[in-house]
């Protein structure tokens, strides 16, 4: 009976942990998790945060299920060592477990950037549970809130704070927001939605100091601008806990580095998720946490049985509850390439935004904001790679047929 | 026929109801799923969805 051992209990190490079942009924599971909760949604943080639904309603699966599931989960359990030599693991009570297969499931930290180092109060980021209820219970004495970083997810953690009843202003360093999904004129219209929703933004707004001053603390940016807010929230990205694997000997990077196998330098040691580094890639997104973990499960139950050759990332999102769909080449632009042509539409009353990127007469990417009547339509004549030429100026026009255009029936 | 669900969110998928806003009719089992349709709940991919019990 083979000994498999997955240390972290999040998406990436739930998945292994299933699949591995699915594969060996006979394996022993086991996940050491250090937090204290079982497995919980995380995109759902922002829907606890906003008191829209409570701790339990987070849970991916009660604690009985996975003994149900035959997997003996250990929560509150860090692992203290890993001894590869002898395929032996230290727990954080000094005693040690033997493995035959390791997964490293550790995740990932919020990133905190060098202004930022100083504990504050008031200062927070999220990550975790944990990190959630701390916001909650500090917000609850505040007015105000400063978000640093206008990502996808400054913006949804800044909607949740909203519906929580503070002011949010959101500091985006770039000069628009989201500028690897949308170009300016979309970004507009997203910041004209946050604008009407009550969320404020700043933009070109680079950090340099945090400071507290009268009880509120006061962010400075490089241009000499300054915000003071009860709170700051730092949404400035992640950075995979490797610190485990290093100290063990595994060779890391910016993540533990794997092969297309996901073996770790260690050929029984295995790593998936936001811990993970495959071809100089640290994914971070959802769908790579469940592909990793999956794939390391079936090499785990059977050495070099599944090749895992990267995540495409998913074009569809709902950013702070606006539908937004990227299609094929969405984001060239015509200030690089002459032959391009762009169609552009925004409608700010409306909330809605669409571009077409046209080459050679045929539409070769989109981007959708707002309204995504069209998806299927843009995304057949994308395919079918049609010549539209005699169309080309009314494509986005409302009165015009782009269904019977992609359906080829004009 | 077999539900799913999304590991992610929770939202269920149910083959006799389908996701008829998105294009999915009643009676499509998970399978048959076009490859980019996504969780109609969180936006994630098929991929993130197990079988129910």
């Amino acid at each position: 009976m083979r000994k498999y051992t997955i240390i972290g209990g999040g998406l990436a190490g739930v998945t292994a942990a299933m699949e591995i079942k699915r594969l060996d009924p006979n394996g022993e599971v086991t996940i050491y998790a250090k937090e204290p909760y079982p497995y919980y949604q995380r995109p759902r943080l922002w829907e606890y945060i906003a008191g829209e639904i409570d701790q339990e309603q987070l849970y991916f699966k009660p604690v009985s299920w996975y003994g149900e599931k035959g997997i003996d989960l250990h929560l509150n359990s860090p692992v203290l060592e890993i001894h590869p030599q002898n395929q032996r693991i230290v727990l954080h009570d000094h005693t040690s477990r033997t493995y035959d297969r390791l997964l490293l499931a550790t995740g990932a930290d919020s990133l905190i950037p060098p202004f930022a180092q100083e504990r504050l109060p008031g200062l927070f980021a999220l990550r975790t549970l944990e990190d959630a209820q701390n916001i909650i219970s500090y917000a609850d004495r505040c007015t105000d809130i400063l978000i640093i970083g206008g990502g996808l997810l400054g913006l949804e953690t800044g909607r949740a704070l909203l519906k929580r009843g503070l002011k949010v202003k959101i500091a985006e360093f770039m000069p628009y927001l989201l500028p690897r999904q949308l170009d300016e004129q979309g970004a507009q219209v997203l910041q004209q939605y946050l604008s009407s929703m009550g969320m404020a933004i700043i933009t070109s707004a680079s950090t340099t100091k945090i400071e507290r001053l009268n009880d509120r603390l006061a962010v400075t940016f490089k241009d000499g601008r300054q915000e003071k807010n009860d709170m700051v929230l730092l949404s400035t990205g992640i950075r995979s806990q490797i610190e485990l694997a290093a100290v063990s000997g595994l060779q890391v990077n910016r993540g533990i580095v794997v092969n297309p196998y996901l073996q770790t330098s260690q050929e029984h040691i295995y790593a998936a998720g936001d811990s993970a580094e495959f071809e100089g890639i640290v994914y971070g997104i959802i769908p790579a946490a469940v592909d990793q973990g999956r794939i390391a499960a079936n090499n785990m139950v059977e050495d070099h049985k599944l090749k895992y050759t990267g995540t495409v990332p998913f074009t569809r999102l709902k950013i702070a509850g606006m539908e937004f769909n990227s299609l094929g080449a969405s984001n060239l632009s015509e200030t690089n390439d002459s032959t391009l042509t762009i169609l552009r539409k925004s409608d700010l009353d409306q909330n809605k935004y669409s571009r077409i990127v046209i080459k050679d007469g045929k539409i070769i990417g989109a981007i959708l904001l707002g309204d995504i009547s069209n998806l299927q339509s843009l995304k057949q004549l994308i395919e079918s790679r049609k010549d539209i030429t005699p169309y080309t100026h009314q494509l986005l026009d409302p009165e015009f047929d782009l269904k019977a255009l992609a359906k080829g029936k004009i | 026929m077999q539900k799913w669900e999304c590991t992610v969110c929770g939202h269920v998928y149910d083959p006799k109801v389908g996701d008829p806003e998105n294009g999915i009719e009643p009676g499509t089992p998970f399978e048959d799923l076009p490859e980019d349709w996504v969780c109609p709940d969180c936006g994630m991919p098929k991929n993130v969805y197990i079988p129910m019990e």
